[in-house]
């Protein structure tokens, strides 16, 4: 710039950024109360170890789900190492994303929503799905809802059985969640009870570690408890006389230990297939005992099983059982819906949608967040 | 070419949109930001205050740190989903080759300093060449004490900038008058000259590649922390 030659003071924008190759998202936009049967929502999930993402039609017809594990990345550590799951996050959830709408076969621009988990889970993971989540919907200018995940749980079942409504009582079960809730309506939960310590699934990782079974411990002890006697040894089913719904896990996982540990003291030949099955069989026990309790208090007569160990072959049985018994029905989401997936946020999101919810654009994770 | 730029690596958290023809908008804050809450609405700020919307924007350019580990994921998140959403390109640059290139008229060795905590430093030494700075050492994080030592051993006289420099300051001006550190308006890298770095990659198309595009983390992940300090928290 010479001498003289004045500042420029108007900024044009330049030539070329508006030549860009994108559709006109208002040519397609519909009034926001206008969620029908075909609205599209885009779900992300990143609470823990898995990288996932899908597109939802209607909250209930899945156009695709796609999910990378990280199990691998953690199972040298026999757990989940919240930095390693942040860093995934960052370098998975973008090409997921677009592999989800692929699959899909539809682009940013035919997407309605945006519905990406708010929590409860490690934050540095959350903190990624909520960024792009929002971002996507800024330049789409379409809405944006954090969802619980444990209330996306729910919707696995909703999403995977056309008959399945509320009321209803829910056993969400998993690694890190183990609770009992009565879900009235869409977005109306009590919850009834949970564990006082490790969550069901954290206690089938716990014993799978000490009996020297792979990582992640839970199909493992499955796999064994078909091979062993779930009547072998009696370990302690704690609270499940007990009034109220709340569980604990800490002190069966202490008797398995003790019980291994006091045989192998004496010089005994311990049958790890029998102490799977033995252990299982307690887990279902307790779980099938509270659950049929909590579904006669809330005077229902339907009962979703959801969460990663929804997976259990014992559990599934059980429960089956018992509730045809009482004449209950028993919805259980196929395999790929119990694990963590974007499905069930973006169906979640879709009821929540529905009903008029949104968060802001400055909405952050909560990893502590609660069910009601 | 319209360029967004999204700095969000250090305590300060900056977004400036800007071309070849300066920066039309930009908003910074230094307390209290948590990244998630601040960078969205940042941007539809500057967006609107500038008349412009998110189909005006060419490209996205994103410090990628060194820096504070969720800052720089949720920055570089951001501006991963924000350059798919609108297909345009994405262009990564460091915290402290920002930090250099604001003081590239220095007519001295410069050395980007950041505080990484824990009672270590991010570092870079950088020479001033023409039109901009050229980074001659790999991207640190060490004890200031060891990058008082490398400071000594050099023969030149050392501008340090930045938040490491800065809070570290008397380990570095111990060493003399080779040393001069760089004030506040120095100690954390903005959006802005991010904006004005980015346009030459821009131009010649040196463009990141998104889906390996990551936070310099610098560090290791942390050792495996235990099973029973994550309860609660693991889902599945
Ligand atoms: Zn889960």
């Amino acid at each position: 710039m010479e001498v003289g030659e004045p500042i420029p003071t108007s900024w044009e924008i330049a030539p070329g950024a508006d030549a860009l190759t994108l559709e006109d998202p208002l040519a397609r936009k519909k009034p926001l109360s206008e969620w029908t049967e075909d609205s599209l929502v885009l779900g992300i999930e990143t609470s823990c170890d898995e990288t996932s993402a899908a597109v939802v039609k209607g909250g209930r017809e899945i156009l695709s789900n796609v999910i990378v594990s990280q199990g691998e990345l953690h199972g040298e550590y026999g757990g989940i190492v919240p930095e390693i799951a942040a860093r995934q996050h960052v370098e998975a959830l973008t090409p997921v994303i677009r592999e989800a709408l692929f699959r899909a076969d539809v682009t940013f621009w035919d997407l309605d929503g945006v519905a990406a988990t708010l929590g409860p889970g490690l934050i540095g993971s959350l903190l990624v799905g909520v960024a792009e989540g929002k971002s996507i919907a800024a330049v789409l200018d379409i809405p944006f809802v954090g969802v619980n995940h444990l209330e996306g749980h729910v919707y696995s079942n909703l999403l995977a059985h056309k008959d399945a409504e509320f009321p209803a009582v829910c056993l969400i079960i998993s690694g890190g969640h183990t609770l009992l809730v009565h879900a009235l309506g869409h977005g109306d939960y009590e919850v009834l009870g949970s564990t006082i310590d490790d969550a069901a699934g954290e206690a089938f990782d716990k014993v799978a570690r000490f009996l020297g079974l792979d990582y992640p411990g839970g199909p493992e002890i499955d796999r064994l408890s078909l091979l062993g006697d779930g009547n072998a040894i009696r370990f302690p089913r704690a609270m499940v006389d007990e009034p109220g719904f709340d569980v604990s896990y800490s002190g069966l996982k202490t008797a398995v230990i003790n019980y291994v540990r006091n045989a192998q003291s004496r010089g005994e030949q311990v049958s790890v297939e029998d102490v799977a099955a033995s252990f299982q069989q307690a887990v279902v026990d307790i779980q099938v005992t509270k659950t049929m309790a909590a579904a006669l208090h809330a005077g229902v007569d339907r009962v979703f099983l959801c969460g990663g160990v929804a997976a259990n072959s014992g559990l599934r049985q059980g429960l089956a059982e018992a509730c045809e018994s009482r004449m209950l029905k028993l919805f259980v989401p196929p395999m790929e819906l119990c694990t963590d997936n974007a499905a069930m946020i973006a169906a979640c999101g879709t009821a929540m949608f529905k009903r008029g919810l949104r968060h802001d654009l400055d909405a952050s994770p909560d990893p502590n967040l609660s069910l009601a | 070419m319209l360029v967004l730029g999204i700095e969000t690596s250090t305590p300060q958290a900056s977004v400036a949109i800007g071309s070849e023809q300066g920066v039309v908008a930009s908003a910074l804050v230094s307390r209290g930001a948590s990244y998630n809450e601040f960078l969205l609405p940042a941007i539809g700020f500057c967006l609107d205050q500038a008349g412009i919307g998110y189909r005006n924007l060419g490209a996205v350019a994103v410090d990628v740190g060194p820096g504070l580990f969720a800052g720089m994921r949720v920055g570089v998140a951001t501006a991963k989903a924000l350059a798919q959403a609108l297909s345009v390109p994405i262009v990564g640059i460091t915290s402290l080759d920002l930090l250099a290139y604001d003081v590239r008229y220095a007519s001295k060795t410069i050395c980007a300093v950041l505080d990484a905590r824990r009672n270590e430093v991010f570092d870079a030494f950088y020479r001033t060449s023409p039109g901009g700075v050229q980074r001659m050492t790999d991207y640190r994080v060490e004890k200031p004490g060891q990058l008082a030592i490398g400071i000594a051993s050099r023969p030149e006289e050392v501008l340090m900038v930045g938040s490491g420099a800065l809070l570290y300051r008397d380990a570095f001006e111990d060493l003399g008058t080779v040393v001069e550190v760089g004030g506040m308006a120095h100690a954390f890298p903005e959006a802005k000259s991010l904006v004005e770095l980015s346009l030459p990659r821009l131009f010649r198309e040196d463009f990141d590649p998104p889906d390996q595009l990551v936070p310099l983390y610098l560090r290791r992940s942390a050792a495996p922390i235990k099973w029973e300090t994550i309860r609660g928290t693991k889902s599945a």
